[in-house]
Parts: C-alpha cells; structure tokens; sequence
C-alpha cells in the first residue's frame, strides 16, 4: 500500500508538471489537442491502468480526509449512517429522511447541508469548484471518489420495485427521450439506437444495446486524460447538456436523479469499476 | 331479476377493471411533470427561458424513441409544419461563397451557451458538421450523418449546368436540408439550422456552396 501510495505521488507530480508546461500553450480547456498527442495520452494511461495504477485514486485518498471533516460518517447512503461498502450500487434510492429519490451526489449534497453546516449555495459551489478546469484537485470531487470506489466489485442494483423509484425511473426515460432546446437534441440522438455511430472519433454507446449503459456508467467517476481530473457523474451530465446547447445544468437536481435513476436502473447487473479512464 | 343480478355480476367482474385502469393512469407520468422535473435542473436565467419552449413538431418527436415507430400520420404532419418553417435569402437562391461556408462546416462551437469555465461566446457561429458528417476526404469526422464526401459530384453538379433551373433546384433542395431538416426528415437527429437561427439564409446558402459547387474540396 505504502509502495503504491509512492508510486502514485510520484506520477502525480509528473502530470502536474507536465499538465503546468501543457497549460501554457492552451488555457481554454476545451482547445482540442492534435490527434497524435491525445493517443500518446491515451496509450500512457492504457499503460498505467494495464500496471494497476489510475491517478483517478490519488482523489481517494484526498477523499477519505474530506469525508471526515464534512462529518459525512453521519450520512446514510441507504445502508446505515456512515456505511458505504456498497452504497453506489444500491443508489438512487428513496430516502425517508429527506422525502426525495436520491442518487450519490444529491445524497451528498443533502447530507453537507445537514452534517457540515453549508447553505444549498455553497454546496452547488462546493459540486462545481472543478467544472471548466484542469488538473483540479477540488474536495468535492474527491469525497466521491472516494465513497464510489468503496462499491468497487458490487453490481448495481437500482430498486424499481419502490414505486417512487420506478417513478423517478419513468420521469428519466422520458426526459431522455425530450427533443428541446435551440439544436433540437435529446438524449436519444447520440445515446439510442442499434446502429453503431461515432461522433467524429468517438464511439457512441447506445441505451438500446444491451449492457452498454451499464458498462459506461459504472465507471464513474472516471479519470480524464485531457483535462488530468477525474469527472463525476453530475460534471458529465453537464458536459453532454451543454453540447446539447441546453442552459447550464444543476447538479444536485430533480433532473440529474432522474436521468441516474433510468441510466443506473438500465444499468442493473454491472459490476462497478471506479475510476474508469477515459480521453 | 335475472337481468339485475347479470348487470349486477357484470358491475363487480368490472370493477377490478376499472381500478387496473386507474392504476394505470396514475403510473404513466404527465407530460408536463417530466417537463417540470427537466428545467429544474437547468439554469433559470429568464434570458433562456424562450429557448426551452417546445414546439409542436418536438413536441411530436418526443413521443417516439424513433421515426420507425411514428404513425404516417404523425409523420405528415411535422413535414406540413416545417415546410412552412423555411425562409430564403432575401436575393432568392444562388450561388454562395464555399470559403465563407467551409469556415462555418468547422467550427463546431456555435450555440453553445452553458456559462461555466469555457471559452464559447453567445456570438460563436458554426454547424459543427464535422460531428455527424464526413465531408472533405481524408478530415476525420462523425458517422451519425450521411458522408458527404463528392455530394456535388454525386448530386450531378457540373460548371456548365450548375446555374439552369435544375442545378439551382439541386442546391434549393440542400438549402432545405440544412434550414429545416425536419421539412424532408421529420424528427431527424439533425438540427433546424435556419429555423431556430443558429444560421442565418446567407450562412446556409454558403454551407450549400461548400457541398455542391464543383470548385469546392469537397468536389476535388
């Protein structure tokens, strides 16, 4: 362990100051990088994730001190207060204490209203800190990290025998099927049908093909090459809604535990891997 | 009697019906709940709210995971609505600039208006067409979309017949396309351009040039 930790610091030292020098030539984070030096990335981190390392962990264990210090050991995932072996897995579920279907972050939203004394603005602060930047190392999203990798090798298991739940699930589905907004998009149009397409290089997964839903979401939250930040199911709702050329999006919301309530529950069955690792 | 006690039968076989029915009902979600529960996630600006009104044509589209399964008649009825959505620049239908377009097939920022961190401006302007469409050969691109590579080659446009009645008409109809897809390909995954004025008439009809006339890479 004590090795690995090493090991880790040492190839977080080294994004950073690569990440440092890579700043300089492009500020706006989302300046594509050329072809050739993003499969130079990719095929690094296939290296170091085929060596058991993903820099995504380093959030894990920035995470285990964050979950302390916002007193979220009191927050029940829906296993018992402070229990989260397994919490992503059975998640969103219906919470009695606060009336509402809750996915993992809404749920961590909630419980640093109740347990770390923050104000609903300062929370969907504290969500956003990383969103639009790199190399971020914010709290938030390492306090997700950290309870997501605790459900490591458990299958998701959405309840939809709770009627709120099945509920939630339904308002998602027909959300995902929405057409809005200025382009005319839903979720549909990238994330539907049988046939295979690409949206320039990148390969689509489609809810309509069996086990794919589940295989993209079940990495979450998954480490970004581009940006060397991990991204949190609620940053990638965002990122999709503003291609989408739909108003920015609220984590924490209705809708974001709608769409993981459909995207989850669709999911069923797959084993969760986090962090995943991605361009 | 008899009668009474068979309407009386008929009532209770009934009446498990009637609650199945209502359980129903209750089940499926409003319209406007699913609605509701969208923009509650997104930001409240009143300067966005009239892009989230639904149209009657998304409306109809979102009643369907796709065109396969929309009845004919549901079909018809956005093709009548949205050819009525199509203007045209105020010269009629000509030639354009294919530089002028090329520049706005590779932008892919135009519309994006999400305020967190990017560089997008509300003023950016461009198709991102390169995201579904192959277009010039050997520039990656998507593969949602038709490829497009050689469209005016293989749409028959030559120097010598690109300005008769029927090379013009050739380039009406991809003006269409682009305006308001939904005019040709109701619910398709393309964006109404024109319609919701991401591009003006002018932008279209040089995206037009762009794909057909035969001086343009896409032709080479």
């Amino acid at each position: 362990m004590g090795k690995k930790a090493i090991l880790l610091s040492a190839v977080l030292t080294s994004l950073l100051g690569a990440g440092f020098v890579g700043y300089k030539h492009a500020k706006a984070q989302d300046q594509e990088l050329s072809p050739e030096e993003e499969i130079r990335l990719v095929q690094e981190f296939n290296r170091m994730l085929a060596e058991g390392i993903n820099p995504g962990e380093i959030w894990a264990e920035m995470g285990k001190e964050a979950f302390k210090k916002y007193n979220l050991d009191k927050c029940d995932f829906g296993l018992g207060p402070g229990k989260i072996e397994g919490a992503l897995a059975q998640l969103p579920r219906y919470f009695p204490d606060a009336k509402k279907v809750m996915d993992l972050e809404t749920r961590i939203g909630w419980c640093l209203q109740q347990y770390a004394g923050m104000t609903p603005d300062q929370v969907k602060k504290f969500a956003k800190e990383c969103w639009g930047k790199r190399q971020c190392m914010g709290e938030y999203d390492a306090i997700v990290m950290y309870i997501s990798m605790a459900s490591n090798g458990y299958k998701i298991n959405v309840n939809l025998k709770d009627p709120q739940v099945k509920k939630m699930y339904e308002i998602g589905k027909r959300i995902y099927y929405t057409r809005l907004g200025p382009w005319d998009f839903n979720c549909a149009t990238c994330h539907a049908g049988q046939k295979e397409a690409r949206i320039r290089a990148t390969r689509l997964w489609s809810a309509d093909r069996p086990g794919e839903a589940g295989k993209a979401i079940s990495i979450f939250p998954k480490y970004l090459v581009r940006w060397s930040q991990p991204m949190t199911m609620h940053y990638r709702y965002a990122e999709c809604i503003r291609q989408m050329r739909w108003p920015t999006f609220e984590p924490h919301s209705d809708l974001a535990v709608a769409l993981s309530t459909f995207l989850y529950a669709t999911g069923n069955g797959t084993e969760i891997k986090v962090p995943g690792i991605g361009r | 009697m008899r009668k009474r006690v068979l309407i009386a039968s008929l009532l209770i076989a009934g009446l498990p019906l009637i609650a199945v029915s209502k359980q129903k009902q209750k089940e499926s979600v409003k319209e406007e709940e699913v609605l509701a529960v969208l923009k509650s996630g997104l930001d409240q600006d009143p300067r966005f709210a009239p892009k989230l009104v639904q149209d009657e044509s998304q409306k109809i589209c979102s009643k369907y995971p796709s065109r396969e399964a929309m009845p004919a008649k549901e079909i018809q009825r956005v093709m009548e609505l949205e050819a009525k959505n199509i203007k045209y620049p105020q010269w009629g239908i000509y030639w354009g600039d294919w530089n002028e377009g090329k520049k706005l097939v590779n932008s892919s920022r135009g519309g994006r208006f999400a305020s967190y961190g990017f560089s997008d401006k509300p003023t950016d302007k461009g198709g991102n067409c390169y995201a579904c469409h192959l277009i010039e050969k050997g520039v990656p691109g998507g593969t949602m979309g038709p490829q497009l590579t050689g469209y005016g080659k293989r749409y028959g446009i030559t120097k010598e017949n690109m300005n008769t009645p029927e090379g013009l008409e050739k380039l009406k109809t991809v003006y269409n396309i682009i305006y308001n897809a939904w005019s040709l390909y109701p619910c398709s995954s393309m964006p109404r351009f024109g319609y919701h004025g991401a591009l003006t008439p002018e932008d279209i009809i040089n995206i037009a040039t762009f794909l057909l006339h035969p001086d343009s890479p896409v032709n080479k």
